[in-house]
């Protein structure tokens, strides 16, 4: 039983090929005239070698592990007695899905069942026999090629530029792995928004003025008829997205100028990295600051000037998601004001321009494009922000421009539509891919009108 | 941080510059040698004067007691092997230095016989007087007109946008640059050549009508053919202006300058007629720099 310790093996096998590699690549070296009459050093012979054995076998491997069940399920699914192999596609998935079960040692509804024991031992048995089978092919599939590999190695074998093409290979996996796991998320989003929208008409959902996602479970239940009116929900999103990037962008972008043009050396220092512990603290923590300590300071304020506020209002929720997306925008505007060129600042206060009017004129408008990055940053951050949000603003949906009431936001909804054990078919869960799409698509336009508006502002300086 | 760095550097240049040199010189002459100013230092009627100027950054001392005056209406070269002190020099003119904060100047530098190092002066007006061009053409990243307007809009030179305009087109006029831009000047500065770039430089210096201009090497990141275009205009502006350039090319000091002082390791070596600090100097440093034998 080699197969659970395979990976160890290959990576065992590829070390030993790789000081044979090396060894090999010594002893061609000696014999046709010292290293330097060599293409590659010893180590890439011998990376080669190693590459050349466990690059086949780990790709084996894993197409193995991807199809091993439907392999041995369509082994065993040819013995099962004929009754079951009558049934429906559905049922016959459930059948099997009782052997695998019990294969496995699991939780079984219907133990007992001869038939069904039966498939499940043999199951195991093929699962183990196929298992060896595959551990055999892939340690050969390891030897064959470092075997050939090691016989190859000569004077003129390039492999220097075969490790580089493999290390290319390896970035372009990984770029890769990235840009799939994206589009992954984005289908998987859009089909099961789909869904909903077979349901719940796309205007309705765009347009709807009322946002109640509750579903009657039955027909004769009372009070659920069930809304899916996305506004106020966005609404709400905006609104606090809003108070939060007016506290953020005037603190966050004033102070960064601060830091990078006024401030001493040693004060930008600590005082830089100090702004950006804001950005750890965990956001829960700033929910429960702003549900108990700002949200009734605003309250009783509020009182003191005679508006009604309630005790979960935008106004905290914004307030407080502003102050944790300050060194977002501080610290990257930071950087981009110090990038701009010394030459920019000489060249203005030459002329005689004061300090702030050469920061106002020259050194805002060169680094714009970095500054409108990190508000952008900002944004996405503050509409995709959570738990300040479900602690400190509410879950009703009002639909309400009035920073003083308690609203709620996407992510909030889409929360509080998944905790707790759903069903997967309903429109009243499969609303929260449909808010997530439509928060995804906002992001996208504002990242996309940003882009265009800064190509059309900036100042490039050389 | 990396471009933090690079900017520390870009400071500290100068200071690292003249260790070496100093070593370098200290092998070279292992005599003591005579570090008193000799030519013709002062003129008459001059435009600034500065009288025992020391610079210090940190605690390196970059130079040393000073002394010279700036004539009106003439152009003065300072030349001088790297680290020498030259730019730092010139950087004192306008108080560029202030920017550096490790850097410290004593002794008297006057505008007009009025010490610009004085409690009473501001240097915001004062750099509108002495105006400065740099050794790398450093045009903001704004329209060519934008460029040119930048000095009189922060200084409320003007009423209207007429006579602004016209600040514009006279100064681009003087730095021999309004014919290849007049079109085009709602065009980036940027986007012009590298010759091209530091004759908008200059426009911008002259737009505010300064009466002393101070060049920092401002050839040497340009080919030839721009170069010549320069120093044609160095010689036209002359007619209005006080000019002061530093330059590393003993030739540009000789075409461009009336008068030349020869730096030396932060020390004021010779100053004279450029006619005569080329032909016949009068120290033996001057000699060995001019004839190549360090430098």
């Amino acid at each position: 039983m080699i197969y659970p310790s395979i990976i160890p093996c290959i990576l065992v096998l590829a070390a030993g090929v790789y000081l044979l590699g090396l060894r090999r690549a010594e002893k061609v070296a000696a014999l046709s005239g010292g290293l330097r009459e060599m293409h590659s050093l010893p180590t890439h012979y011998g990376v080669f070698a190693a590459l050349c054995c466990a690059l086949p076998a780990l790709f084996l491997l894993a197409i193995w592990m991807v199809s091993e069940e439907k392999i041995v399920t369509h082994m065993i699914s040819g013995n099962l007695p004929a009754e079951y192999l009558k049934l429906p596609a559905n049922k016959l998935s459930l059948v099997i899905n009782e052997v695998k079960n019990i294969a496995f040692g699991g939780f079984t509804a219907t133990s007992g069942n001869p038939a069904i024991e039966q498939a499940a031992a043999a199951y195991v048995a093929h699962l183990h026999a196929t298992r060896n089978i595959v551990s055999i092919v892939v340690l050969f599939c390891c030897i064959v090629p470092a075997w050939f590999s090691l016989r190859s190695i000569t004077k003129d074998l390039r492999a220097r530029n075969l490790v580089e093409g493999a290390a290319r290979i390896l970035l372009i996996g990984c770029a890769g792995v990235a840009i799939l796991t994206t589009i992954g998320i984005v289908f998987s989003v859009l089909f099961e928004s789909l869904r909903f929208f077979q349901s719940v008409p796309l205007a309705d959902f765009l347009f709807g003025l009322k946002w109640s996602p509750q579903i009657a479970m039955r027909a004769d239940q009372a009070g659920s008829s069930g809304a899916f009116g996305a506004v106020p929900v966005f609404i709400g999103t905006f609104l606090i997205a809003a108070i939060a990037m007016m506290v953020a962008i005037p603190i966050g972008l004033l102070s960064a100028i601060y830091l990078s043009e006024y401030a001493g050396a040693s004060f930008r220092n600590w005082a830089k990295p100090t702004l950006e512990i804001l950005a750890g603290i965990p956001t829960v923590v700033y929910g429960f600051f702003a549900a108990l300590t700002v949200a009734p300071l605003i309250r009783d304020i509020g009182t003191v000037l005679g508006l009604t506020v309630s005790s979960e209002s935008a106004l905290a929720a914004g307030l407080i998601m502003g102050i944790m997306i300050i060194p977002f925008v501080s610290s990257l505007s930071d950087d981009v004001i110090h990038a701009v060129p010394q030459s920019m600042r000489d060249g203005s206060l030459a002329l005689g321009a004061t300090r702030f009017e050469t920061i106002s004129n020259v050194i805002i408008p060169a680094a714009l494009p970095g500054i409108v990055g990190s508000i952008l940053l900002a944004v996405s951050r503050a509409v995709g922000e959570t738990m300040i949000v479900v602690m400190a603003a509410g879950l009703s949906a009002n639909l309400s421009f009035n920073p003083l009431t308690a609203v709620t936001t996407v992510t909030v909804q889409i929360v509080t539509l998944l905790v707790g054990d759903q069903e997967f078919d309903s429109p009243k869960t499969l609303a929260a891919f449909a808010l997530g799409l439509l928060l995804f698509v906002f992001t996208l336009v504002l990242n996309f009108i940003a882009l265009r508006v800064v190509r059309r502002y900036r100042e490039h300086y050389e | 941080m990396e471009i933090a760095a690079s900017r520390m550097t870009d400071q500290a240049f100068p200071i690292m510059n003249a260790d070496i040199l100093a070593e370098e010189h200290a092998r070279l002459h292992a005599r003591p040698v005579d570090r008193k100013t000799v030519g013709s230092p002062f003129v008459k009627n001059p435009r600034m004067t500065c009288r025992n100027v020391d610079v210090f950054y940190g605690e390196k001392q970059a130079i040393n007691k000073v002394s010279i005056d700036v004539g009106q209406n003439q152009v003065l070269a300072m030349i001088g092997p790297s680290g020498c002190g030259k730019s730092t020099f010139l950087r004192c003119l306008n108080r560029m230095n202030d920017t550096v904060s490790s850097c410290r100047v004593e002794g008297k530098v006057c505008l007009d016989g009025i010490d610009i190092y004085g409690p009473a002066i501001d240097v915001v007006p004062l750099r509108a007087r002495v105006g400065m061009v740099f050794q790398k053409p450093n045009p903001f990243p704004k329209s060519i007109y934008d460029n040119v307007a930048y000095g009189p809009r922060i200084h409320g030179l003007t009423r209207d946008k007429n006579e602004l305009d016209e600040i514009v087109q006279t100064s681009l006029v003087k730095a021999g640059l309004w014919e290849e831009v007049k079109d085009r000047l709602r065009e980036p500065g940027t986007g012009l050549s590298g010759g091209q770039q530091q004759r908008l430089c200059i426009a911008r210096a002259i737009a505010v009508s300064p009466e002393v201009i101070l060049m920092d090497e401002p050839c040497s990141a340009l080919d030839p053919i721009a170069t010549a275009r320069v120093e044609e205009l160095i010689a036209e502006l002359r007619a209005q202006y006080a000019i002061v350039i530093v330059t590393h090319a003993m030739q540009q000091a000789s075409r461009v300058s009336q008068r030349t002082a020869y730096f030396h390791l932060g020390d004021l070596i010779e100053v004279g007629p450029t006619e005569k600090i080329f032909t016949n100097p009068g120290h033996k440093l001057t000699e060995d720099y001019i004839t190549g034998r360090f430098g």
